[in-house]
């Protein structure tokens, strides 16, 4: 089943647009990538997705035309999006965090229970709940990132750059629970990377941005030490 | 030194009152950055409407209870029909701005009720204890414990609830709230709002000891933005602190420092500050430094 | 850095008026021009300070004032010339101009504001506490420059000629001041202070220059206001004074040194017109004219173009929200 259907989507900062029409979907329960090098329309077309920008184009996601809801709306309807740069509360606890993330989870049992599964999950998260998130380390900022972006209980998680500033280990680690996220939970991904050789590895599906277009998409093991990936990153 | 507890606890109670308004303003400019230096003039007149429903009839507590209310829908309106339209307009913009609503809400004050000062009921009984040789009045006690109340109560909606939660996060990253679906510009409203019922508050407690009139607040918002300034303008406890500090440092230093003496106890607010800053450019409980305008 | 290139369309309109200006005007009007031109030199001074170096003082009505009384103490105790005062009320503000700005050094925007807004409070309750200085509230009555006998226009031309040659030299102060490296050197303590410092800027003495320069054309537009009025009291320097000039500068724009003057010529005479509408409603329907003018035109009145003029048409028609609120939330008095 398709999540997410993506027609034509335009979209930039101020006059200029960054990202001129593309096309993707994102089946239920695939890990899909956008790679790219920097400033090829990656980070906006997440923003757009999201809503923080306005774009033109078509969005669809679970059968909703998301140009009717703004950015808020869009979080309630599943989607959820950890920008770039971690994009926790410095000056909020882990667990403060957190419920920030359940802001649209009503019920508050839930909520509680949603907190206790992802601490089980992420137990370094756990000991450090009474701590400023400013304090944690970049690698568990990211993993405090991913389970706040969970706690809205998303349909779609999509993640922008995850492995931006961290140990080639830790970002492995990232990538391992992405995993087994979509594995063991069902959860569709949509993965922005600068990293390709890695992210290759995990996805399903991969689209190459150049300039604000695609220039190469399939399947991930298809594209993987391709020449089209290789260019777009070589800008040749 | 009994003098000195006495200028103490009068410098309290009218600490509090500056340190209520001081708290109206940092929660706005925590969630907007927008120093609003219309929000006196707001609270006065909120409380020419409470004065108003007294003179119609109405007991003083269920009129207090409805002009809150009114407040608060004040403040929402006046973020939603003027802030909202020029928030992406300059810094210099926004302050002609929010000048204009001092303006415009003296303006209306002077238009509607005239410039006659007229006497303001207060919540608190006209009595008072001795206490070792200092005059304890119910009202400075009751003006301590309103302040103490705003700070117990801001404290709790943003540490304990669910909207006081979004409405940090608004205030802290908006781009970041909205991604995990907090309304923000709701909270920014709310924000407004609140801040409109405790500027009200602030006025309540001035109206007794001042008499009410449409310049009333001026001077104590000049001592509310040194408050806040004190403090710091990204904590709401260093905001009422900075009020405290400022209310008994006015108190002592007009009597203790003859070369100020009465007639130039503004300057007081203003050494103090100065002094602070001079310390901790940021003031006392600030994190940032405000850099621009 | 093109936001103080004179704008000359606007510049040289504004000229042109103020040239043309007696041929048709009525003397009394004349009168509240010559006023204005005062309060433009003032408001001038803080567009060098806060347009240009990003500083701000909320003492300009305070140090309008401290001009004022210059000329005044000068002409009434020591019998000078009006006219001749002048200079030194420009110097005078200027020296205490240095005092108020010492805590720029280590205080900007929002902190400082705040500090310079307390000495405009203070001024007035200074004025009567030196009373035997300043008169206390009655305040000092000066004489008038008359027009010579040859001049064949009348007694307010005359003031109103003299005002012009005053808002000349300040025009020609500022201008020549953002010349080359001096107007170089006053740009980057708003652009980088930083940066600038490290490329040798001396931060302190660009700071207090600026503070001085800026508050010498407050003290020139005092003494030009007393010379114009016949008194003052410490009832004109109150600090509304201050508020109505930052106003003044803002709505004019205060990158622009026409703005200056514009912004002066709305502040004198704006609030005249709403009364003159309603008696009892004037104050608010210049508070909704505030408010409205920054919706219009952000960048003040100079600021705006004839395209950014159609634009502003189209906006009141369709104000457009905050479709986008993060990031550094926009109109906000400081920031991260």
């Amino acid at each position: 089943m398709t999540m997410l259907q993506v027609r034509g989507l335009s979209a930039g900062y101020g006059a200029a647009d960054v990202l001129h029409g593309v096309d993707f979907s994102v089946e239920q329960g695939t890990i899909v990538a956008l790679l790219g090098s920097n400033g090829a329309g990656k980070t906006t077309t997440l923003r757009a997705l999201s809503g923080l920008i306005p774009a033109r184009g078509t969005i669809e996601f679970c059968g909703s035309d998301l140009n009717r809801r703004n950015a808020a709306q869009r979080v309630v309807l599943g989607l959820a999006h950890i920008p770039q740069g971690r994009g926790t509360f410095g000056d909020f606890t882990v667990e403060e965090n957190l419920a920030a993330g359940a802001y649209t989870i009503g019920d508050k049992r839930q909520v509680a229970a949603d907190i206790e599964r992802w601490y089980a999950a992420f137990p370094r998260l756990a000991e450090r709940r009474r701590q400023q998130a400013g304090s944690l380390s970049g690698g568990e900022q990211q993993m405090l990132a991913l389970a706040r972006a969970l706690m809205s209980r998303p349909k779609l998680l999509m993640c922008d750059e995850p492995s931006l500033g961290l140990a080639p280990a830790i970002t492995e680690e990232i990538f391992e629970i992405f995993k087994s996220l979509n594995r063991e939970h069902g959860m569709t991904l949509l993965i922005v990377e600068q990293n390709a050789d890695l992210t290759l590895q995990f996805a399903d599906t991969a689209h190459v941005l150049e300039s604000g277009s695609f220039t190469a998409s399939g399947a991930a093991r298809d594209l993987l030490g391709s020449e089209a990936v290789q260019q777009s990153y070589l800008g040749v | 030194m009994q003098l000195f507890f006495q200028l103490v606890v009068d410098g309290l109670a009218s600490g509090a009152i500056y340190a209520s308004l001081a708290l109206a303003l940092v929660l706005i400019f925590r969630a907007t950055r927008i120093v609003n230096f219309g929000q006196g003039e707001m609270a006065t007149f909120s409380a020419y409407c409470a004065w108003q429903l007294c003179e119609w009839g109405m007991p003083m507590t269920p009129s207090f209870l409805v002009v809150g209310a009114l407040a608060f829908l004040l403040g929402i309106g006046v973020f939603r029909f003027v802030i909202r339209p020029v928030s992406k307009a300059p810094v210099e913009a926004v302050v002609v701005v929010t000048l204009g609503l001092f303006v415009v809400f003296q303006a209306l004050s002077l238009w509607l009720w005239g410039s006659d000062q007229r006497a303001f009921p207060s919540m608190f009984p006209n009595v008072g204890w001795d206490l070792l040789g200092v005059r304890v009045t119910a009202s400075a006690v009751g003006i301590v414990g309103v302040l103490l109340g705003l700070a117990v109560a801001t404290g709790a909606i943003f540490r304990f609830t669910r909207l006081g939660l979004a409405m940090r996060a608004s205030a802290y990253d908006g781009e970041k709230s909205l991604l995990v679906g907090i309304p923000v510009e709701r909270m920014l409203m709310l924000g407004w709002g609140f801040a409109a019922v405790i500027g009200f508050v602030a006025a309540v407690l001035v109206g007794p000891r001042l008499f009410l009139s449409p310049t009333m607040m001026m001077p104590i918002l000049l001592y509310a933005l040194a408050s806040a300034t004190l403090g710091g303008w990204d904590s709401p406890l260093g905001a009422m602190i900075g009020g405290l500090i400022v209310g008994v440092a006015e108190s002592l230093g007009a009597t203790f420092l003859p070369f100020i003496g009465a007639d130039l106890r503004v300057v007081i607010p203003i050494l103090v500050t100065l002094l602070v800053l001079l310390v901790r450019p940021v003031g006392l409980f600030g994190t940032r430094t405000v850099v621009k305008l | 850095m093109s936001t103080w290139n004179l704008r000359y369309a606007p510049a040289s309109l504004a000229a042109v008026f103020a040239l043309g200006l007696p041929a048709f005007a009525p003397d009394f009007m004349l009168f509240e021009f010559s006023i204005a031109v005062s309060y433009g030199i003032a408001i001038l001074g803080l567009n060098l300070l806060l347009g240009v170096t990003g500083q701000i003082c909320l003492a300009q009505g305070a140090l309008f004032g401290v001009g004022a009384y210059t000329t005044a103490i000068l002409n009434v105790s020591f019998g000078w010339d009006p006219v001749a005062t002048l200079p030194f009320a420009a110097i005078v503000a200027g020296l205490i101009g240095v005092v108020v700005g010492l805590p720029a050094l280590r205080l900007q925007g929002l902190q400082l504001a705040i500090i310079t807004f307390g000495v405009a409070s203070a001024f007035p309750q200074l004025l009567l506490k030196m009373d035997t200085l300043t008169g206390g509230v009655t305040g000092l009555a000066t004489d008038q420059p008359m027009a010579p006998k040859w001049f064949p226009g009348s007694q307010e031309v005359w003031l109103y000629g003299l005002s012009l040659i005053c808002a000349a030299i300040s025009i020609v102060v500022v201008t020549r001041l953002l010349r080359g490296d001096t107007g170089r050197m006053l740009r980057a303590l708003r652009d980088n202070p930083v940066i600038a410092e490290a490329l040798g800027v001396n931060l302190t003495k660009g700071r207090l220059a600026a503070f001085a320069v800026s508050s010498a054309l407050a003290g020139l537009g005092g003494g030009l206001f007393c010379i114009l009025n016949g008194f003052i009291s410490p009832q004109s320097f109150l600090p509304m004074k201050s508020i109505d000039i930052l106003i003044g500068g803002i709505v004019g724009g205060i990158t622009s040194i026409a703005g200056a003057f514009i912004g002066a010529v709305f502040v004198v005479f704006v609030p005249g017109f709403t009364t003159d509408i309603d008696p009892a409603l004037g104050g608010l329907i210049y508070g909704l004219c505030l408010i409205a003018m920054m919706m219009v035109a952000r960048q003040g009145i100079a600021g705006l173009r004839i395209e950014g003029l159609q634009k502003a048409v189209l906006g009141i028609f369709r104000i457009k929200g905050l479709s986008r609120i993060p990031g550094s939330v926009p109109g906000q008095l400081g920031g991260e």
